[in-house]
């Protein structure tokens, strides 16, 4: 299972805020992560702790405004996405990331049949490379991704407009506009939500494949702790916009650290039926006025006076970011 | 003999398009008893959604009985009496586009007490406050937020709260929480529980987490390509499922601990050409993929068969000759 594990992305620092009429969302809080070339990288969180955000910046598809950008870098291959001119960007995603976003209906297109949203990623994507592919060959490629994700009959698919699929179906087709060409990096923002789990499964099993073969590295996202378990090797957990922990995923869960973390693993409902927990209690705090320290610290159990003075840094060799784990300053 | 709620029989809904009839639903037979939760799983694209439409009353069945409380109610929404639609509300996946982002909270749920004529116009203010109380979210910070300013979570509990806005019996939950992190999703369905049991309701629970089924469901319920495949308690359900579906879907369950793995039964993997709804085999409309299909399953179309109380399941192997 070893592998090349050449960075192929790097986050360092980001930070990255939204400019609202009340004032600003500091939202992103400086931080780091690394994708491997042939790795499978899960990022975890809460609803609203910035996963969308951290993919949309590595892709540099955030609108600024709202968005700011206050610092940090994000190198592909050693280059700064963030410093990149808008034509290395274009090339960038035609040819080297594909990304499926979170909710199908704002990635597709309304007034395009599925069709000519596929065909359109595959001629760009064959114009970068200066290939050139016939009407049929492209045809060919799209039907082909979209039997991929497990779609029933999809050349009929192809003439379908995004408001005939069902919600599962409109997933599907995302992932196929994601798969249609190869790429170096898969940015996957809860790609199987809706999908049923031997879909899903047969999806991830794709996924698997094109690690296993092709050297593809994938960023996935999502709430099922589950399907991060299966697919990937290494996971972030991410607490309003910071990274509170990282660690192999299997470690990470069945050891975790970070009073967050615990709490997120003892709210999945299990298959032994031990019934639903409460949850962790409270809320993702306000990004206007993000809690001193610890962002943590107004929900945790194990608060103490300095986590409300001093952010606690991810610490190399314990993968976690909390002051129970800083021998030093207890 | 418990009290049914809903009964719904031989329920079909077909949609004509360019490219042929979409059988999105295709005869489709169950009943859902007073204070119970219905989990009804499946395959994307299985139905799931258009069958809760039909009961709500969103469009009208093509052909098939729906009856509440014994009345019938398989016509369409514009005819459907407004005592009804009081009784029979939804709560839909997605929060953000079902909720107006024009609107404060405040308005959002003053809109069923207007329609229904819930409260007076005097006493709405309050009868909202009570609302957001019922749904853990304290009055005086949400009264006047809109969507955009609230979280998945909090959203997802406005929604719930413009559902019970009515005082309904049965509440058609359509994957409530698919979006929303586990932390999210556990206060949210103890909340739901938690309502369940004060108020009396009775649930219709779409989703596709089995794993969320196992603690909350009364009965699952797995549809495929328009039908019913099984239908059973939850405990027998986990623990002696039948249906080759059922049993690829409890196989592929995506778990975290050993402890659970256990009980996952030996890994199917899912193959085979997934059918499309325009085009359904003939036979049983699972053949193309099961993996203990036998000679009959590409010529027979089964029926649900009740194997053993209250435990039915649609497949030849389980079906005497004809
Ligand atoms: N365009 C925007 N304008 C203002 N605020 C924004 C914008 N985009 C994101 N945010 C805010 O940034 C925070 C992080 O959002 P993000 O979408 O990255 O979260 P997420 O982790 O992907 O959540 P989810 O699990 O719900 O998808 C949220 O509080 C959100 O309200
Ligand atoms: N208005 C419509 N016109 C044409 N076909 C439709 C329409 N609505 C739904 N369908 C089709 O009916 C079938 C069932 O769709 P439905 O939304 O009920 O599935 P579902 O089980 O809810 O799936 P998911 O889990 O993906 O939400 C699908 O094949 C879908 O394409
Ligand atoms: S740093 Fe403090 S507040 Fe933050 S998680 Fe650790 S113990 Fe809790
Ligand atoms: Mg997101
Ligand atoms: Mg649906």
């Amino acid at each position: 299972m070893e592998r090349n594990m050449e960075s192929l992305v790097q986050v360092k620092g980001l930070s990255v805020g939204f400019r609202v009429f009340e004032g600003l969302l500091r939202v992103l809080d400086g931080i780091s992560l690394r994708i491997g070339q042939g790795e499978r990288v899960g990022l975890v969180g809460e609803t609203g702790c910035g996963k969308t955000t951290t993919v949309k910046s590595i892709l540099k598809v955030l609108p600024q405004p709202p968005a700011v950008i206050f610092g940090g870098e994000v190198l592909f291959r050693g280059k700064d996405v963030l410093r990149m001119g808008r034509r290395a960007v274009h090339q960038l995603r035609r040819s080297s990331v594909a990304a499926i976003f979170q909710d199908p209906l704002q990635a597709l297109n309304p007034v395009f049949t599925v069709g000519t949203q596929l065909s359109d990623i595959v001629r760009d994507w064959a114009a970068g490379t200066g290939k050139r592919l016939s009407k049929k060959e492209i045809f060919r490629r799209c039907v082909e991704a979209l039997a991929q994700t497990g779609m029933p009959d999809p050349e009929r698919i192809m003439t379908c407009y995004p408001i005939q699929l069902s919600g599962g179906m409109r997933q599907r087709v995302c992932i196929a506009e994601a798969l249609v060409r190869p790429v170096e990096l898969l940015l996957a923002d809860e790609p199987t939500t809706n999908l049923d789990v031997t879909i899903q499964d047969q999806i991830l099993r794709k996924l698997d494949e094109l690690v296993e073969e092709k050297g593809m590295s994938i960023l996935l996202i999502t709430h099922s702790l589950g399907v991060v378990m299966d697919l990937t090797e290494r996971v972030y957990i991410m607490y309003a916009g910071t990274i509170v922990e990282e660690g192999k995923t299997e470690e990470l869960f069945t050891n975790p650290k970070h009073p967050y973390t615990q709490g997120l693993l003892k709210s999945i409902p299990k298959l032994t039926g031990e019934g639903i927990s409460q949850g962790i209690p409270g809320r993702i705090p306000n990004y206007l006025h993000p809690p001193s320290g610890c962002r943590f610290h107004p929900r945790c159990e194990h608060v103490m006076p300095i986590c409300t003075q001093q952010k606690p840094p991810l610490t190399e060799s314990e993968g976690v970011a909390c002051h129970l784990y800083r021998g030093d300053v207890r | 003999m418990k009290d049914v709620v809903l009964e719904v029989v031989d329920l079909k809904k077909y949609f004509p398009t360019k490219r042929g009839t979409v059988k999105a639903v295709d005869g489709v037979s169950f009943t859902v008893q007073a204070g119970e939760t219905l989990g009804l799983v499946g395959e994307s694209g299985s139905g799931k959604t258009t069958t809760a439409h039909c009961i709500i009353g969103l469009y009208p069945p093509t052909s098939g009985e729906l009856r509440f409380k014994g009345q019938d109610i398989s016509r369409g929404f514009e005819r459907r009496p407004l005592s009804l639609r009081r009784e029979i509300r939804i709560v839909f996946q997605d929060p953000g586009s079902s909720l107006n982002p024009k609107r404060h909270v405040a308005q959002i749920l003053s809109v069923p007490l207007k329609v229904h004529r819930i409260v007076g116009r005097g006493e709405r203010l309050s009868k909202v406050r009570e609302l957001l109380e019922m749904v853990e979210l304290p009055p005086d910070d949400y009264l006047y937020k809109t969507p955009r300013a609230l979280g998945g979570g909090e959203m997802q509990m406005v929604a719930i709260a413009r559902a019970l806005a009515t005082s309904p019996s049965l509440v058609v939950l359509d994957e409530p929480t698919s979006a929303l992190d586990v932390s999210v999703q556990a206060k949210i369905i103890s909340l739901l529980l938690r309502l369940q049991s004060e108020l009396g309701l009775t649930y219709l629970f779409i989703t596709h987490d089995l794993s969320l089924m196992r603690n909350v469901a009364s009965r699952v319920a797995i549809m495929y390509l328009g039908k019913l495949a099984e239908i059973a308690p939850t405990l027998k359900f986990f623990r002696s499922p039948l249906h080759p579906y059922t049993k690829m879907l409890l196989s592929s369950v995506p778990v975290v601990s050993p402890e659970e793995r256990a009980l996952k039964p030996e890994k199917v993997v899912s193959r085979g050409e997934i059918p499309s709804p325009v085009n359904v085999p003939p036979g049983c409309s699972f053949h193309l993929r099961c993996p203990e299909k036998g000679e009959a399953c590409s010529q027979l179309d089964p029926t649900l068969q009740e194997i053993e109380e209250d435990h039915f399941v649609r497949c030849l192997q389980f079906q005497g000759p004809p």
